[in-house]
């Protein structure tokens, strides 16, 4: 009876504890979406999933049962046809999907790194270039995924890397934007950005100009070749996502929810005060009529090149993750939805009939 | 509320310190557990003090008499052992009562450590709106997390060598684990009161958690953020300190079959 009673009261602790401490290596998940004409892929929690986006029917899971991995980067889709998938569970595997089947394509996932999986990496020349949040980039054979060679950064590296076709551009939490060069595997410059970079840059339609946003509450454009400074705008707050970028305008968000349209030669805001209901972490879509945002509160809206919503449609949950087009389609994953995934006519906001829920 | 009232005071504190001592995490986990000890220290106070005067009673030959007269009566023993109480102005809840306070305290400091970590984007995005807008979050974010040979945001482990591993521990040689599991039974095993009472059950209860929470704690830290095992570690190694400096560390329990209950007319023949 007295071991009972002890053993209860460690259970209890073992419990409580646990609850606690959950979120300090897992739970907290943050979902990532990719999509083709076709299919969207999902990485939720546990899982990875492909949708078909003409009914919302499962195509297939990964992995068949749940382990010890989650997935929050959105998985990759690469021009050979591979969907490559980053894990933050204690493997951290970096592995190589056939999209139609789910089945793993390499002989072994990467398991070399030291760290979670957060963004998805970069293909460049049969390369796969993978920031992890050990502080290190990852070059590996596209083919098989085995490590060319790593290139220790700083701090966590959490943005999705852009290029010019030459250099690599990367952001990291330790504050700076990193211009590396594969060929040599060196830095060839870097650019303080007052606070960290949770999120990718983004490129000019030119590829001369990248474009960021930080903690540090602005909005940076940057010459691509020589990392000089061409400007920088305030925000409100921190910026978390990447900007959305056409041959004029840059479009952001920040945290308290405000959107901003800045202009890209001289970043000009053109918009004064335009927030919709709620945090926005996810990047704006680029549209034919504007932007889609998606806010924390789990709506979202159609802004046009004006700020004017257009349409705003709710869909519960909290969403932190970039809405992704497909054809006409807009998809948005919500976290703690009735829904995985909701698909939503680019036009007018009009709900498909389907809703994925994984099963 | 509970974000607002604990969480959130205890992380800005905890990252202010950070701050301070010009970022070392691991140095501001040792230095918050203290102040968080220091705050606490009459409720402990308090708390040694209540159970003290519980361990004596369960010694005490009225007591021990009422346990045996009225063995069978459930009632009549209640009433007898309330009568006790009064006389002797003893209030049974006295360690009791300290204990609870602490709770959230302790809690409390356990969330702000996981959640200043912040490894995850869901995490980093909480500590963000936890921090107040005076402690210039995006100068302190990220936190360096590395602290002697550790990453505190992640599970400690040193590889084995010749790259051997071993399924069930999957982040290498638990160093820190085991130092947790040691120092926690060292501060459990000082810390017991001894008994007379060979019946004493509080006192068989007391040995049986030595054992199974330096356990417990020590399978917590294979599997969670190495910057609680330094808070585990440090709130031991303090608690060992403070009761030192009470006079109630049990040196003998460290001896084999120290904690053996001694008769109490043993005790007082020496």
């Amino acid at each position: 009876m007295k071991r009972l009673t002890v053993l209860s009261f460690v259970l209890l602790g073992a419990i409580l504890m646990s609850a606690c401490s959950s979120a300090a290596t897992r739970g907290s998940s943050w979902p990532g979406l990719s999509a083709d004409a076709n299919n969207a892929y999902l990485a939720n929690g546990q899982y990875i999933y492909a949708a078909r986006l003409s009914d919302g029917s499962k195509l297939w899971q990964y992995p068949d049962k749940a382990g010890a991995q989650e997935f929050f980067a959105k998985p990759l889709l690469t021009p050979d046809g591979q969907l490559i998938i980053g894990s933050t569970g204690t493997d951290q595997g970096l592995a190589s999907l056939d999209p139609a089947t789910g089945k793993e394509k390499w002989p072994t996932p990467f398991t070399g790194a030291k760290d979670r999986w957060i963004t998805s990496p970069l293909v460049l020349d049969n390369v796969i270039y993978a920031p992890n949040g050990d502080g290190s980039l990852y070059a590996l054979n596209l083919a098989t995924g085995e490590l060319l060679w790593s290139l220790p950064i700083g701090g966590p590296l959490w943005g999705t890397p852009v290029t010019d076709g030459k250099l690599i551009f990367l952001t990291s939490l330790d504050h700076f934007l990193y211009a590396i060069d594969p060929r040599s595997q060196k830095t060839v410059w870097k650019m303080n950005l007052g606070g960290s970079a949770a999120d990718s840059p983004a490129l000019s339609i030119d590829k001369t100009t990248l474009y960021v946003g930080s903690f540090g509450s602005k909005v940076f454009a940057i010459n691509a070749a020589d990392g000089s400074l061409r400007w920088t705008t305030n925000t409100n707050t921190w910026v978390w996502s990447d900007p959305a970028v056409n041959n004029s305008n840059v479009f952001v968000a920040d945290i308290n929810g405000q959107v901003y349209s800045l202009d890209a030669s001289s970043g000009k805001n053109f918009w004064s005060n335009i927030i919709p209901d709620g945090p926005i972490t996810g990047s704006p879509l680029l549209t034919a009529d504007g932007v889609v945002v998606a806010t924390e509160s789990g709506s979202a809206y159609s802004l046009d090149h004006n700020g004017k919503v257009l349409w705003s449609t709710s869909l519960g949950g909290k969403i932190y993750t970039t809405p992704v087009a497909s054809g006409n389609l807009v998809l948005i994953a919500p976290l703690g939805a009735q829904y995985l995934l909701y698909a939503v006519n680019e036009k007018d906001g009009s709900m498909l009939p389907w809703h994925f829920d994984g099963k | 509320m509970w974000d607002l009232i604990i969480l959130n005071p205890f992380t800005n504190v905890l990252l202010w310190i950070y701050n301070l001592i010009g970022q070392n995490f691991g140095v501001a986990v040792i230095l918050f557990t203290i102040l968080i000890r220091a705050i606490t220290w009459p409720l402990n106070a308090q708390q040694l003090k209540g159970a003290k005067v519980m361990q004596d009673l369960q010694n005490d030959k009225e007591w021990l008499d009422i346990q045996k007269k009225y063995a069978k009566d459930r009632e009549k023993l209640a009433q007898e052992q309330m009568r006790i109480y009064q006389e002797r102005g003893i209030n049974p809840f006295a360690s009791c009562l300290p204990t609870l306070i602490q709770f959230p305290i302790i809690i409390g400091l356990y969330q702000s450590i996981t959640r200043a970590l912040a490894a995850t984007p869901l995490t980093l995005l909480q500590l963000a709106r936890s921090i107040y807008p005076f402690m210039n979050a995006a100068g302190i974010i990220p936190l360096n997390s590395h602290f002697l040979w550790m990453d505190l945001g992640r599970p400690e482990g040193l590889p084995f060598p010749g790259g051997f591993t071993v399924s069930f521990l999957p982040y290498g040689f638990p160093t820190l684990a085991i130092i947790v599991a040691v120092t926690t039974y060292l501060q459990t095993k000082l810390t017991l009161p001894p008994s007379t009472n060979p019946n004493d059950q509080t006192a068989a209860m007391n040995s049986m958690m030595s054992i199974y929470m330096p356990l417990f704690l020590g399978w917590l830290v294979l599997n969670y953020a190495s910057g609680l095992a330094i808070y585990f570690v440090a709130s031991n190694v303090l608690g060992i300190v403070q009761y030192a400096m009470m006079g109630r560390v049990n040196w003998r329990n460290l001896l084999p079959g120290g904690n053996r209950p001694v008769p109490s007319n043993a005790r007082k023949n020496k």
